[in-house]
């Protein structure tokens, strides 16, 4: 799943837990930049954000580096900082209110209700957070199949894992001349994160592309250094634009590792590694934030054609960043086991359970009934059918 | 107060306690789903279930709720039904054995874990924790350093300090207690109420009162609805003479909980605050939930059953023979002095001789 459940730690600490990061030109408001941050996964209805953290949207202008298939990384930093208060009551009402705050790089703040259909908006932004329902989806099987047996293992019709489940989220549309006074571009790096927000600041989690912790990093049976390292809790404290050196080596190794393993999938080697054993994916991928070129309209289906078209020597055609209806898991498997332009693979699920839609926030209303404990937990513990006994 | 009063600009920021409890069943609601479509015995969807049942068990301990427990109980046996190699199936039903203070059976889980692949760092905290509980704690002592360069600094400074309270080492539990807080990096509130309320616990064995009801406040204030911090709370009320603010405490957590432990303390407080009418309501309740749960859980639940016939309950007798089947299961310096409290009550009854001896139905 794109970033949900991605650490032990974030286990008990749900909403601390980034499930998605998308970026994408606006398709309603030309020259706007939408940023969408799902927190919670499989939440119920009545998850709220945590008053301990601060929700962060990181933005820096990139480019493509000169000599090698990589990005150069911009100094200058723009923030979106979203905190929430714990909830209150309002007269008439039984239900919980939670307002939150989103504070720009300038330091203006901006409050708004959590769940209120209506955006706030104030100048160069549109504002939701609340609830609504994942739009990611995959074949989780079809993953855990191919881990298992080390090939590919994908089926068509096969179950979205995410099928009804909601998640927490915070849209912003965010007119970058005004609020982060960019005066460069048009490629943008982008980071969703939570952090602490009493005390000294911990990074709690971080997500740029999707699948790399809990795809391309989760499995440790293929490295030959960290065996027996949960390496993803670590990856979730570091700094997507700047990795530190203590630890790059232990990331670059299982980088190494796994993407050998992917490339092995259908038996053929498309990703030939260097004399230093070197994936020639491993250091794109490790700079892990979306690319998202502002200048382009708004298209679905181009997340990682900015990366491809990189890899590829040729400029890049689209938006590229990431959009909720984007298929990701068969863009990914397509690029890491049969490489840029190779035949597309598909997990067998092509859509999540409603796509997003094209006008602000996108994302569709959650499921006011996601599968519940009563109905799951029974059938968990249902006796086996007989002829599984008999199997 | 013995331990230092707490400084507002040092302590570690959490989130809402009643926001946390909300999101742990929104949690609970949700990690149920995906573990059932990913398949029952895949590695992956093992260790969500396994998340499930620390759930389920966190939610159980923080909230009083015994139904809880015996879910990720049910949960955990059928993961090792669906998956009998796995370790983490294994570990999980460990653990909810443990919980229902199934102490033997845990162990062999243990073992059988550590056969399938099992971290010895995580046996030997599991393990610590039974030793603990039975009162080995040299032996405890012995397994959580070797667990300790493997844990996170605050897993393993927090069960040191239980540790060493247990022990009765009350100045050193103080250091290491502060040290646990100190080091803690989450926004999650449970771990630091947790810890909070062992400390009370810790104080209010020592019979340092005010101490006790200062740790279990800040608990509760961390977490509103801490079920334990409140019931300990009640009952240093009702120590230092406050019925009246203990049935305050006690009557929403009588309530929400199915443990008996609160509505025996309701019974006692109101017993105290002269209400002898509404705490034979409660005493009856208690009752009749004790005797339930020392069928289902008799490891569990036969010592908070025979302190309750000891006590509010009225059946010195019952009090000894549950306190006998207490000590058959666990030879404790805890089953011993439940069995010493009992006979002595008993001899107590039999001396006077001016009462019935069979099941007080007055109190």
């Amino acid at each position: 799943m794109a970033d949900h459940f991605s650490g032990p730690r974030i286990l008990f600490d749900p909403a601390s837990d980034v499930a998605d990061v998308f970026a994408f030109p606006s398709p309603d408001r030309p020259g706007c930049l939408v940023l969408v941050l799902d927190v919670f996964p499989a939440a119920a209805p009545t998850a709220l954000f945590s008053d301990a953290i601060t929700y962060r949207f990181r933005v820096r202008p990139v480019a493509r580096a000169a000599e090698r298939a990589a990005f150069t990384v911009g100094d200058t930093e723009y923030g979106l900082d979203f905190t929430f208060a714990a909830p209150g009551q309002i007269p008439g009402s039984d239900e919980p209110v939670q307002i939150g705050t989103c504070t720009t790089p300038s330091g203006e703040q901006f409050l708004f209700q959590v769940g209120n259909e209506t955006p706030t908006e104030a100048e160069g932004l549109r504002i939701f957070a609340g609830p609504r329902l994942d739009p990611f989806f995959i074949d989780l099987a079809g993953v855990l199949a191919a881990d298992a047996t080390q090939k590919l293992a994908f089926r068509p019709g096969a179950d979205n894992v995410l099928e009804g489940m909601n998640v927490l989220s915070i849209v912003v549309e965010v007119d970058p001349e005004v609020v982060f006074g960019l005066d460069c571009g048009p490629l943008l790096g982008v980071v969703g994160e939570t952090v602490t927000s009493g005390g000294r600041p911990v990074r709690l989690e971080r997500m740029g592309r999707p699948e790399i912790k809990n795809v391309v990093l989760a499995s440790k049976s293929h490295d030959p250094v960290n065996s027996d390292l949960e390496i993803r809790d670590l990856y979730n404290e570091g700094d997507a634009f700047a990795v530190r050196p203590d630890y790059a080596g232990a990331y670059r190794t299982r980088f190494n590792a796994n993407l050998a393993f992917f490339d092995r999938l259908d038996g053929e080697r498309v990703w030939p590694a260097d004399d230093q054993g070197t994936h020639p994916l491993t250091e794109l991928l490790l700079a892990d934030f979306l690319v998202v070129d502002i200048s382009q309209p708004f298209s679905e289906g181009s997340c990682f054609e900015i990366e491809t078209a990189l890899l590829a020597g040729r400029p890049h055609t689209t938006c590229g960043g990431r959009a909720p209806n984007d298929d990701i898991v068969d863009t990914l498997y397509t690029l890491l086991v049969n490489g840029v332009d190779g035949p597309r693979i598909s997990d067998g699920v092509d859509h999540a359970t409603r796509p997003a839609t094209h006008e602000f926030p996108y994302l569709v209303a959650p499921n006011p009934n996601p599968p519940d404990l009563t109905a799951v937990m029974a059938a968990l513990l249902a006796p086996p059918e007989p002829e599984e006994e008999a199997a | 107060m013995t331990g230092r009063p707490l400084r507002a600009d040092q302590e570690p920021v959490t989130t809402d306690g009643a926001l946390a409890l909300v999101n742990l069943s929104a949690q609970i609601d949700g990690v149920a789903a995906p573990v059932r479509r990913a398949g029952s015995a895949a590695p992956r969807a093992v260790a969500q279930q396994a998340v499930l049942v620390d759930l389920l068990t966190l939610r159980g301990h923080l909230l009083g709720r015994i139904a809880d427990y015996e879910q990720a109980a049910q949960l955990s046996e059928q993961m090792v039904w669906n998956a009998p190699d796995d370790s983490a199936a294994l570990l999980a039903r460990a653990r909810t054995r443990a919980t229902l203070h199934r102490f033997a059976e845990a162990m062999v889980d243990l073992d059988a874990a550590g056969r399938a692949g099992a971290g010895q760092a995580t046996l030997d905290a599991e393990r610590a924790a039974i030793l603990q509980a039975v009162g080995c704690h040299a032996e405890a002592h012995g397994l959580l350093r070797s667990a300790a360069p493997h844990q996170t600094d605050f897993t393993m400074l927090s069960a040191l300090a239980v540790l060493q309270a247990e022990r009765g080492e009350t100045a050193e539990a103080e250091h290491v207690f502060d040290e646990a807080r100190t080091v803690y990096r989450g926004v999650s509130p449970f771990p630091l109420a947790q810890l909070d309320f062992r400390r009370g616990v810790m104080w209010l064995r020592e019979g340092d009162l005010p101490t006790a009801r200062s740790w279990f406040a800040v608990a509760r204030r961390r977490v509103p609805g801490y079920a334990p911090a409140t019931g300990h709370l009640a009952e240093v009320d009702l120590l230092l003479g406050a019925p009246e603010t203990a049935v305050a405490r006690l009557r929403p957590l009588v309530e929400t909980s199915d443990d008996p432990e609160y509505a025996a303390h309701l019974a006692l407080a109101l017993r105290a605050a002269g209400r002898h009418q509404e705490a034979q309501l409660w005493r009856d309740r208690a009752a009749e939930r004790y005797e339930e749960l020392v069928t289902r859980h008799p490891e569990a639940y036969a010592d908070h059953a025979a302190d309750f016939w000891l006590m509010v309950g009225g059946d010195v007798d019952r009090g000894l023979q549950l306190a006998l089947q207490t000590l058959v299961m666990r030879q404790t310096s805890r089953s011993y002095a439940l069995v010493r409290r009992a006979r002595e009550a008993t001899e107590g009854l039999a001396r006077d001789a001016s009462g019935p001896r069979h099941p007080a139905t007055s109190m």
